[in-house]
């Protein structure tokens, strides 16, 4: 079973995404329309982590040695 | 505006958010326009804090590194997303510095992708050459709802040299989108002369009528009067 089914409700699982409570026109939307919603805004949020991290590790590439270690203190690597 | 213009455009705009193509979120067409916007600004909240340390921490370590290195990274590794991130923390001046370093087909990448509330201290410093190089390249690519959005952030040398690369069509299209419909007269101010008249006509041609009608509306009381003068003065030449 979709773990959005065991547990959350459309509005609840929007809600959870944004963090607050989603404008009051929402609620009129149908429970599949808001679940499809929120899962885009968890996709978008975990495509721009996976990708800060790939770009982060190829840029660190091109660091001249002689920063690496500088930088490595500041961005926490 | 029209109520349904107003909505379409926060699709796209949330669409665009999302990374998504506007017809999937088909089903926020009934939702109101007001209810639209607090929802983007809701979404544009959770996707620019996200990562926020992470983004904090890599624009402070662009600090150490040479502008130009900056500007390749930007461009051939973090991508247009990542950039309009990442530019409101970067310090403005270096912000200025690597944009002048960057491509403007980039540039309107990012300008796409940026909420232009957050780097308006970046934006103030951008000479308004630069801005209406971008701003040529999002008219050739019709991102008139892009370019809504960032009228009322950039001050008025910049709007002006952004208005002037737009077609009578385009101007009226972007004004159909402005976040802030109470900025309609400050922009129309900034116009070229014939600019606002050529608008009108532009909006009958495309049978935008009474779009054209709502947006006189949002005219001062001098600018109405000017405009529809001139379309009498041009209705008694044809008839």
């Amino acid at each position: 079973m979709e773990e959005r089914n065991v547990s959350k409700d459309g509005l609840t699982a929007l809600q959870d995404q944004l963090r607050v409570q989603p404008p009051a026109g929402l609620a009129g939307l149908r429970d599949d329309d808001l679940h499809h919603f929120a899962e885009a805004i968890r996709a978008a949020r975990h495509r721009q982590a996976e990708h800060l991290k790939d770009a982060g590790d190829q840029a660190f590439r091109l660091v001249p040695r002689l920063l690496r270690g500088p930088i490595k203190r500041i961005v926490g690597a | 505006m029209s109520e349904a213009m107003e909505r379409r455009a926060e699709r796209l705009k949330l669409a665009r958010l999302l990374g998504h193509e506007p017809d999937e979120l088909h089903y926020l067409e009934d939702v109101e326009s007001s209810d639209l916007r607090a929802l983007r600004e809701q979404v544009t909240e959770v996707l620019f804090s996200s990562q926020g340390q992470v983004l904090q921490r890599l624009a402070s370590a662009s600090r150490l590194l040479p502008v130009g290195l900056v500007a390749q990274m930007g461009e051939r590794i973090f991508g247009p997303v990542i950039a309009a991130r990442i530019a409101g923390l970067l310090d403005p001046d270096r912000a200025v510095e690597l944009a002048a370093r960057l491509p403007v087909s980039f540039l309107a990448d990012v300008a796409c992708e940026l909420d232009p509330r957050r780097v308006e201290h970046v934006l103030a410093r951008i000479p308004p050459s630069q801005t209406t190089e971008v701003s040529r390249e999002l008219v050739r690519r019709g991102e008139t709802v892009a370019m809504g959005r960032f009228v009322g952030c950039l001050p008025d040398a910049s709007i002006r040299a952004a208005l002037g690369t737009m077609d009578p069509l385009t101007l009226l299209q972007v004004s159909f989108v402005l976040e802030n419909k109470e900025q309609v007269p400050d922009v129309v101010g900034l116009l070229e002369p014939g600019q606002l008249e050529a608008m009108v006509e532009a909006a009958e041609e495309a049978g935008l009528g009474d779009e054209a009608l709502e947006l006189l509306d949002l005219l001062s009381k001098e600018q109405r009067a000017a405009v529809m003068h001139d379309l009498e003065r041009r209705g008694q030449r044809t008839a």
